[in-house]
């Protein structure tokens, strides 16, 4: 039902949010609840559903593929709303470092570009974070793995755009990409073989690089994190901040009409990285919990059960 | 700062007390049922044999003996079902209880609805049913309450007195042809709504009562319409002599809420959604329980899951006592 708001809704968010109450009871910095399990698809490499208690639903997976590298960024978009555009444009500006370009509902890639150019790729993604795209090379300059992710959006209760590149960091923290052996045949010949032991996979490379994003709702003369459909559609001006573990700004977008004070906009951007720090801090331990877990009972031979979608 | 991650829960049929189904759900087992019933012992963890869920399109039984009810039809003299949900039988009778719902209402009900769209002499109401409800404008008072026919002039200022994106509370006057609801707000009670926040809950956890308007002993407003639009305001005395009627229409909130009303407000509206999460039906009372039940906790904390879970629990451990 988003789209319309009274004005009566409108003045009492706007004064709520002012003195620092929130409809649902919540203050200006806090988060809703966030509701995570990895590995719930399990055709992909790795997957990953998020849900922000009452409504924001998003499922990403992983898939690696093998095939050839190419210079520019490989892009395949489906379903062209603007919905979709938003998100495209936003995620591919702030994953650029990583070469990974998105599309929601539909895939896109990233490229293991190989051989002597892949270097200076990696190396500026390196210092930027973002996934080591020279371990994605199989035999350099012919095959690659190429990481397709897709971010299905199931529900929509405000945030979207937090929550997919959550899942995404969730969902190539999962990622596990068979191991592969090449031969050399000789004169420039090479063959690979992609060995199917599910136990001795690689992960990828500078996924703790990934960036995460932090949107922040201008409301008033205040901003917010985490908006609920109705807070969304009081915002004046929406501002998202991408930021990855060590806090350097991946990437800034801003959304809606409203203008944001160039003060303002520095102690946005400021507040923006340290929520974003603590984000990845909080959710790279939810992930690793996981993992651990899921590791252990690997180790005693018990089945591993994901709840998917029989979750409440 | 404040955020938390969790694991999913699995899902657990509620079993708190007082509302809990005394029916069975359960399929009888001589009935030819011929959906897939895999019996692979690691999924049992998540199914309850006492239920027979049903996708649309899913055939229920082959068996003519059985009688088409709601949410099935018959194919190939099989019946099938119409909509996602519980099988129900009641001997020969087999219907589907849908997880989802829209309202179904009938004449007399209070709702809250949303003005999606101004028309000729008339508004579309989001009520939550299969389509949108229509308030006609002969069906609304005039400012000033005024008593007389409507004018073209008033055909032209309509936005003045609704427009998209109000919210409006109503009764169901009449059905249309097509099914649609008509609306009308012709008494004080009904009319726009200010001062407070909105809430959707399943139409099914509002049940039919005396009265849907009530003022909690917390000083707040509550406003449960039978489409499962719930509208929590700050008080406003209910004098029906003293209302200004020429305000009727206004979109001004009212200058004094004071942050105590806000934080009212808005534990309410959080005790609400922890009843609707519970599936839990919702009234006066049991709203009132819930409140004092989550007294103890602060209410930014409201938005935990845990914390929701023990606050239904507690307001229905406490309805449960009072009935003794």
């Amino acid at each position: 039902m988003p789209g319309l708001i009274s004005p009566a809704e409108r003045d009492y968010i706007l004064k709520g949010i002012e003195c620092n109450i929130r409809a649902d009871g919540r203050q200006r910095p806090d988060y809703r609840e966030v509701i995570l399990e990895t590995g719930v698809v399990s055709q992909t490499s790795g997957s990953a559903r998020v849900r922000i208690a009452g409504g924001s639903d998003v499922l990403v997976s992983v898939k690696a593929e093998i095939g050839s590298p190419s210079a520019s960024q490989q892009f395949e978009g489906r379903g062209a709303d603007d919905l979709n555009n938003e998100l495209t444009q936003m995620m591919s500006r702030f994953l650029h470092h990583t070469k990974t370009t998105f599309t929601t509902p539909s895939s896109s890639s990233s490229q293991g570009s190989a051989g002597a150019g892949a270097s200076t790729t990696a190396g500026s993604s390196s210092s930027t974070g973002g996934i080591n795209l020279s371990k994605l090379c199989i035999i350099p300059g012919q095959q690659c793995w190429i990481l397709y992710i897709d971010a299905l959006v199931l529900d929509y209760g405000g945030n979207l755009m937090d929550a997919i590149l959550m899942g995404t960091r969730a969902a190539i923290f999962d990622t596990q990409i068979p191991k592969t052996e090449v031969q050399d045949l000789g004169d420039g010949q090479f063959e690979f073989e992609v060995l199917d032991d599910a136990e001795d996979t690689d992960i990828v490379e500078g996924r703790e690089d990934m960036p995460i994003c932090v949107t922040l709702n201008k409301v008033g003369a205040r901003h917010i994190v985490d908006a609920s459909p109705l807070e969304e559609l009081c915002t004046e001006a929406k501002l998202v901040v991408a930021v990855n573990r060590s806090g350097e700004l991946c990437g800034l977008q801003k959304g809606n009409d409203g203008g944001i004070e160039p003060s303002l906009l520095l102690e946005m951007i400021q507040f923006g990285k340290t929520m974003g720090q603590t984000l990845i801090k909080q959710l790279d331990l939810k992930i690793k919990e996981e993992a651990d877990s899921d590791l252990a009972k690997r180790q005693r031979g018990e089945p591993i059960q994901k709840l998917g979608f029989f979750a409440q | 700062m404040n955020i938390t991650f969790h694991a999913p829960a699995a899902r657990t049929r509620a079993t708190t007390g007082s509302h809990k189904q005394s029916k069975q759900y359960a399929v009888d087992q001589d009935m030819e049922v011929d959906g897939e019933q895999d019996g692979d012992a690691e999924g049992t963890a998540f199914k309850d044999p006492t239920l027979h869920v049903v996708t649309p399109g899913e055939v229920i039984t082959a068996d003519t003996a059985f009688m088409r009810g709601h949410g099935t039809y018959i194919l190939d003299e099989k019946v099938h079902a119409s909509v996602a949900g519980v099988v129900d039988r009641v001997n020969k009778l087999l219907s589907v209880r849908p997880l989802h719902t829209r309202y179904t209402g009938e004449i007399g009900d209070v709702v809250v609805g949303r003005i999606t769209e101004v028309a000729q002499k008339r508004w579309k109401v989001d009520v939550s049913a299969r389509q949108d409800a229509i308030l006609m404008l002969s069906s609304v008072n005039l400012p000033g309450g005024v008593q007389r026919r409507k004018q073209e002039s008033d055909e032209l200022q309509m936005r003045n007195f609704f427009m998209e994106g109000d919210l409006v509370v109503a009764e169901v006057q009449a059905f249309f042809g097509d099914g649609a609801y008509s609306l009308h707000t012709r008494s004080l009670k009904y009319g726009k709504l200010r001062n407070g926040s909105f809430i959707s809950v399943s139409p099914a956890l509002v049940q039919r009562c005396k009265s849907h308007f009530h003022s909690l002993p917390c000083g707040v407003d509550v406003i449960l319409g039978l489409n499962g639009y719930i509208w929590v305001s700050a008080h406003v005395p209910q004098n029906l002599d003293e209302i200004d009627t020429e305000l009727v229409y206004s979109n001004k909130n009212k200058e004094d809420i004071t942050p105590n009303d806000r934080e009212s407000i808005a534990r309410v509206a959080s005790c609400i959604r922890a009843l609707a999460q519970e599936f839990i039906f919702i009234n006066d009372t049991i709203i009132s329980f819930a409140y004092e039940a989550s007294l103890q906790y602060k209410l930014r904390e409201m938005t935990k899951k845990e914390i929701m879970q023990a606050v239904a629990a507690e307001a229905v451990q406490s309805v449960n006592n009072m009935k003794g």
